[in-house]
């Protein structure tokens, strides 16, 4: 297996987003995973994958470190510290990298907003480091896009999201607040409002809920009905990497200058079950940006 | 009886009651009364405690600053306390403010099966200089073993006592007396109890915590709070002191009673058969304007309703799902 045109990663992480990540990029013909890296011998993440890539690791970042000339880059689903620490290693080596922890050392990046944002573009070296920021994040992106863009005077933006307590890993149950804040400044980043506030509720309900995020803007006029528009056709383009992902709820007046609209996401059913469309709707992030920043420049890797 | 405390959540719980529309001039009001009551604390802000006031659970009509100032500013000898839940609260956005402006007691409050998450918010309060409970809301939907599991995380992370909250209003007193002495048998930890008048059952609730060894005793003025109210924390009073010798008097907390009485005649909650159906099912029963309404137009009885709600174990901040299960079971 050495096909050029496939590209060529390492997975850092063995757990629930690691192993997603692997069994998704094993059957995807863009990518050739050579590496999952975990911490124990015995981590069940790295069993399921027996005798099914070239390495599999058991000894952390320093057992990656004999293979860097193999991938171009490398996936991270450990936490936000270990990957302070997995960015510092492979700083001198020129790989790429797609921080699935809320780390915020890269820069955000939803890959549908590439090009629409100012401050969302492909970065023109190839030791990048892309932050996919949050599920809340990635869900809410392109809805706060499609109504802030068709706005005027944007007062409030607020991103509630409900998701099945047992798709809530420890991470992120430790680190909630993280999660707000990057939720947060993301919002702020795509509708310029400094006003911004992101709710989290963990549903233990069964059976388990599906992803929701509904997002909520004051604005001083909104065309309610280009925004409808805006909403239906940015949808249409992250279905393309997210399958799961629907409008439940279209843009509407919710109440006097306040639009509302709400998405559900559906998990895609790899590794997590359907009802983690929390953690698909990120993994399918780092995917599609890690296609789109290698054929931006993988040419330069390649010299 | 002079380790019991009673818990004010008036000016929180009955915010609920009142959609949030709490005034900093109705809290200087009632804290000046409160203030003279002997009442150990009293919990101000919204519903949902601090940082909650969003477009998801309702707009706060004053700033926690606003009213948790009134509060402080009317309060020498009763605490002053919040309830805030991870998700809506963080540290930096509203502890660290909340912590400036003088506040004594922080109830840090998750679902009942999801304590793990309240372990930064805990641990951070626990190394600052004020009281720090653990709340576990809609305590009810979960068996004994996992409150005790649940119970001892906060109790880990540094939390001086754990309130069970009966946030539907479904336990009965033997439900009550069972978990609290369950814990109170298992570990070292303070333990209080927050009770829901959906059965008529809250003051009796509460006398049965306290039987058990419960020390934090939750009740509302008028039982102002969500849904059918909570106990009335005047008749938590006239009972407790016949039949615990409470040290309270009486006629303060009466005052404080009629203050609400007078202030909001037509806010003041009780059961109606709405409430009745939701706590006999244990589930939130804020939900029972969307039920009535989504009901009566399917032509599908409430009842039925509530009990398929409980049955996917519906937890608050759901609207959105009763709709779904209501055209699930019309199309059974």
């Amino acid at each position: 297996m050495n096909d050029l045109k496939r590209i060529r990663v390492a997975i850092i992480g063995t757990g629930n987003i690691g192993t997603d990540l692997c069994y998704r990029m094993l059957r995807d013909p863009r990518f050739e995973v050579v590496a999952l890296v975990g911490r124990r011998a015995d981590s069940p993440g790295l069993q399921m994958f027996n005798n099914q890539l070239e390495h599999l690791i058991s000894t952390g970042i320093d057992g990656l470190a004999p293979f860097l000339d193999e991938i171009e880059g490398a996936f991270d689903a450990t936490s936000a510290f270990d990957h302070k620490v997995h960015w510092e290693r492979l700083a001198d080596s020129r790989k790429w990298m797609m921080d699935l922890t809320p780390s915020k050392i890269g820069r955000p990046i939803v890959p549908v907003l590439l090009g629409k944002i100012p401050s969302m573009t492909l970065q023109e070296d190839v030791s990048s480091n892309y932050s996919m920021v949050t599920c809340g994040g990635q869900s809410s992106a392109p809805l706060v896009y499609a109504i802030s863009s068709n706005s005027v005077g944007i007062k409030e933006v607020e991103i509630s999201s409900s998701i099945a307590a047992l798709s809530a890993g420890p991470a992120t149950r430790l680190n909630i607040d993280q999660y707000i804040d990057s939720t947060e400044a993301l919002s702020s980043l795509i509708s310029g409002c400094k006003n911004v506030k992101a709710i989290l509720v963990l549903n233990p309900a069964e059976p388990p809920v599906m992803m929701r995020t509904t997002v909520n803007i004051s604005v001083e006029s909104c065309d309610v009905d280009q925004a409808k528009i805006s909403a239906h056709s940015i949808i249409a383009e992250v279905q393309r990497y997210v399958p799961g992902y629907e409008l439940v709820v279209e843009p509407h007046l919710q109440s006097q200058n306040t639009i509302s609209a709400t998405v559900k996401v559906t998990g895609a059913g790899y590794v997590l079950p359907e009802y983690a469309g929390n953690l698909d709707i990120i993994n399918s992030a780092a995917v599609e940006t890690a296609v789109l920043h290698a054929a931006a420049f993988r040419n330069m890797v390649n010299k | 009886m002079s380790n019991m405390h009673l818990y004010d959540v008036t000016l929180r719980d009955g915010n609920h009651a009142l959609r949030h529309t709490l005034s900093s001039q109705f809290v200087k009001n009632y804290c000046e009364q409160a203030d003279k009551s002997g009442v150990w604390a009293v919990e101000v802000g919204h519903g949902n405690g601090l940082g909650a006031s969003s477009y998801l659970v309702g707009k706060s009509a004053e700033s926690d600053e606003a009213l948790l100032t009134a509060a402080r500013n009317s309060l020498k000898n009763t605490k002053l306390a919040v309830h805030s839940i991870p998700g809506f609260a963080t540290i930096k956005r509203d502890l660290v403010p909340a912590l400036d402006l003088g506040v004594d007691v922080f109830r840090v409050a998750t679902h009942v099966s999801e304590a793990d998450v309240s372990k930064k918010h805990i641990e951070f309060l626990a190394n600052k200089d004020v009281i720090v409970h653990g709340v576990l809301m809609m305590s009810h939907m979960i068996d004994i073993s996992g409150l005790l599991y649940q119970a001892k995380l906060m109790k880990s992370y540094g939390a001086s006592a754990v309130i069970l909250m009966d946030s539907a209003g479904y336990f009965t007193p033997i439900d009550v007396s069972e978990r609290v002495s369950a814990i109170k048998n298992e570990f070292e930890i303070e333990v209080g109890f927050h009770a829901h008048n959906n059965l008529g059952l809250g003051v009796g609730n509460a006398l049965s915590a306290i039987q058990q060894g419960a020390s934090l005793i939750d009740g509302a003025s008028m039982g102002l709070g969500a849904g059918a109210g909570n106990a009335q924390l005047e008749n938590i009073v006239a009972a407790g002191t016949r039949e615990f010798s409470l040290d309270s008097e009486i006629y303060q907390f009466l005052q404080m009673s009629k203050l609400v009485e007078d202030s909001y005649p037509d806010k003041l909650p009780r059961t109606t058969s709405s409430s009745t159906q939701s706590g006999l099912a244990g589930v939130f029963s804020g939900y029972a304007p969307q039920v009535k309404a989504i009901s009566e137009e399917m032509g599908l009885d409430t009842n039925t309703l509530w009990k398929e709600m409980a049955s996917r174990k519906l937890v608050a901040g759901q609207e959105s799902m009763i709709r779904e299960i209501a055209q699930d079971l019309m199309n059974l």
